[in-house]
């Protein structure tokens, strides 16, 4: 059987005109794959509809340097809750403006999102990206007031190497006794540098995420560690030996997604250390389908599946 | 971290309700377990809301003399699909008519349900299960006309034990080139005779299906197989090696299900064969328990991930 054939029929067209070069140009030539991926989200945003969310970018002080962040405002009396968003993008592409997701979370939950645009490999290694996502952390838990934001309705989330960046946090965020977590939002996140379950080794496509621009991406990302048994969990949160004392979790993934093993291997185990964990696995949908064809009913129900999930956690 | 703190709160009040002696006793005493439920399931049957489902019993040629099966037909126009729900009760107790799953499926999906009434353990062995199951099927396709169903829209389908003979039907019927089945429902299924996972080492409380009372169904169910190295996949569906060319499956439990884990891997290595999978597990739920607090918001959700999954297929 096809990969093509595994495919949910209202969304396998797609793969047809998912860029490959893109992903081929992100294991290869990031500046080039991070030119294509900004002019893209450029289109992208130009093609969203009109929305009371409103975008602010700004700088906060970071671990290095002065750190952006986008902060999506939905219209509605505070206080909100408030989700930290890591966007995806292998950890070497990838923007904080990430508006089409960012704005349907901030209306469809009615909650404050800060966005934040983290160092990326191969310049920066996996210590800078989660650095600067626990500084974003720290900066929203800090100015809670001023953004409307109830500190007890806190999250963290993302898609790919974000949801990748948000379970490493919430590793991280326990370990140095960082502020309370409401819920950490999984989306098909990118947590295994080894791949070495069946989903990680099925015939796939270069269209869409695959093994092979999947390694070169962690091999950039985790620097010198690569290949070594010392890869860190905040870094590879498949790596972590003890998941106690995380946040309650909400695990989503396409049944046609390299992830999607790894993914349901570390449901598991966190059901397994006694967090609350939601787990959905989508039939025949690939990595990043259901924002590629938004409008598709499956592509519609998986976006609904995390939703729903977080507008429990923290609407 | 203990057993009644990991349910959901919603939840925890109907583990004090729930009849400890019938669960120990289906492991014990058999005919005990099975008139104490009659006495529960009746209490369940007086206290259903009216429906316009019209419920008929009558009896079926079987492989070994006649199969008592119960008909579920909806006010809804002919030709509609068909399910043949396959009731739980670890093998060994439950009756055809498990009323409320029987009208909850007539009712939202507007399909008419067949629910037989297998022969069950200690007096019989899986065999005898298995082949009341297929022999129930094939009358549902040779008389879908009579019925006023769609023969090209049958799925099957159940709960706990009746999960687990969906499982094992699906794998004998397409070995034995049975009718064409359009989808498997899986909830909670009872697959693995062995609990050799987390999740079966770690549900014990008395009060819920439990490891002890499991491996001692199982042990009536199997036979001279149990505890063998080679047990018949259509007993133990989780035996199965080969899981190619199955009906499309959805596949749901709660985290602190005994199951919880041996569902998940089916699960998965249903997608690794290419089988259409959708999996949905729930926080905080444990075994049958949407079925004793149906208004907990989790029970609610999960109840309408199944009903959903079923409407969508047989559409």
């Amino acid at each position: 059987m096809s990969f093509y054939d595994k495919l949910d029929p209202e969304i396998a067209h797609a793969i047809h005109f998912m860029p490959a070069e893109r992903y081929i140009a992100v294991g290869d030539d990031p500046p080039k794959a991070r030119a294509m991926t900004i002019a893209q989200n450029l289109e992208m945003r130009a093609s969203l509809p009109p929305t009371d969310v409103t975008i602010e970018e700004r700088m906060i002080p970071g671990p290095a340097g002065e750190l952006p962040l986008v902060i999506y405002q939905p219209p509605g009396p505070a206080p909100r809750g408030g989700l930290l968003w890591m966007h995806g993008g292998g950890y070497i592409v990838g923007v904080a403006r990430d508006d089409a997701r960012c704005i349907e979370i901030a209306e469809y939950v009615g909650s404050t999102v800060l966005s934040v645009d983290y160092r990326l490999a191969p310049e920066a290694t996996y210590t800078d990206s989660i650095a600067d996502c626990f500084a974003a952390l720290t900066w929203l838990v800090d100015n809670t007031a001023a953004l409307g934001v109830d500190p007890g309705r806190i999250a963290i989330g993302g898609g790919s190497a974000g949801g990748g960046l948000t379970a490493g946090l919430a590793l991280y965020n326990r370990d140095q006794q960082g502020p309370e977590l409401a819920y950490q939002l999984l989306i098909y996140p990118m947590i295994d540098d080894k791949h070495d379950t069946p989903s990680g080794r099925e015939d796939t496509c270069p269209t869409i995420w695959n093994r092979d621009v999947s390694f070169k991406a962690w091999r950039m990302y985790l620097g010198e560690d690569y290949g070594s048994d010392n890869v860190s969990p905040y870094a590879a949160a498949a790596r972590a030996t003890d998941l106690t004392g995380l946040p309650p979790a909400l695990m989503i993934v396409g049944a046609q997604d390299l992830f999607r093993d790894e993914n349901i291997d570390y449901a598991q185990r966190l059901m397994a250390a006694g967090i609350p964990t939601d787990l959905l696995v989508y039939a025949g949908m690939f990595h990043g389908v259901e924002l590629a064809v938004p409008d598709a009913t499956p592509s519609k129900r998986m976006r609904e599946g995390y939703l729903s999930g977080l507008k429990r956690a923290i609407g | 971290m203990s057993f009644t703190d990991r349910v959901d709160p919603e939840l925890v009040p109907a583990l004090d309700l729930f009849p400890a002696e019938m669960i120990t006793a289906i492991g014990d005493d058999p005919p005990a377990a099975r008139a104490m439920l009659e006495g529960l399931m009746q209490a369940m049957l007086e206290a259903l809301p009216p429906t316009e489902v019209s419920i008929e019993e009558r009896v079926i040629p079987g492989p070994d003399g006649d199969i008592p099966i119960a008909i579920y037909q909806p006010p809804a126009p002919a030709p509609r699909p068909g399910l043949l729900m396959i009731h739980g009760g670890g093998y060994i107790v439950g009756t055809a008519r498990e009323d409320m799953n029987g009208i909850g499926y007539a009712e939202h999906v507007g399909c008419t349900v067949v629910s037989v009434d297998y022969r069950m353990a200690p007096e019989f062995t899986y065999k005898a299960s298995v082949a009341d199951c297929f022999a129930g099927l094939n009358w549902m396709v040779d008389n879908a006309a009579e019925l006023g169903i769609d023969a090209s829209r049958v799925a099957i389908g159940g709960g706990s034990a009746g999960g687990g003979l969906s499982a094992s039907l699906a794998l004998y019927n397409r070995d034995h080139q049975g009718p064409d089945v359009a989808f498997q429902l899986l909830v909670y299924p009872m697959l693995d005779d062995t609990h050799e996972t987390p999740s079966g080492y770690e549900v014990t409380h008395p009060n819920v299906w439990n490891r002890d009372v499991s491996l001692k169904a199982w042990k009536m169910y199997l036979g001279d197989e149990y505890g063998r190295d080679k047990v018949s996949p259509y007993a133990a569906a989780a035996r199965a090696t080969d899981l190619s060319g199955l009906p499309p499956a959805f596949v749901t439990v709660g985290t602190e299900d005994l199951f919880r884990d041996e569902d998940i891997n089916y699960a998965q290595r249903l997608m690794a064969a290419g089988v259409p999978t959708q999996l949905e597990v729930h926080p905080g739920m444990f075994h049958g328990g949407e079925g004793f607090v149906p208004q907990a918001a989790v029970s609610q959700r999960m109840r309408m991930g199944y009903l959903n999954a079923l409407k969508r297929a047989l559409g």
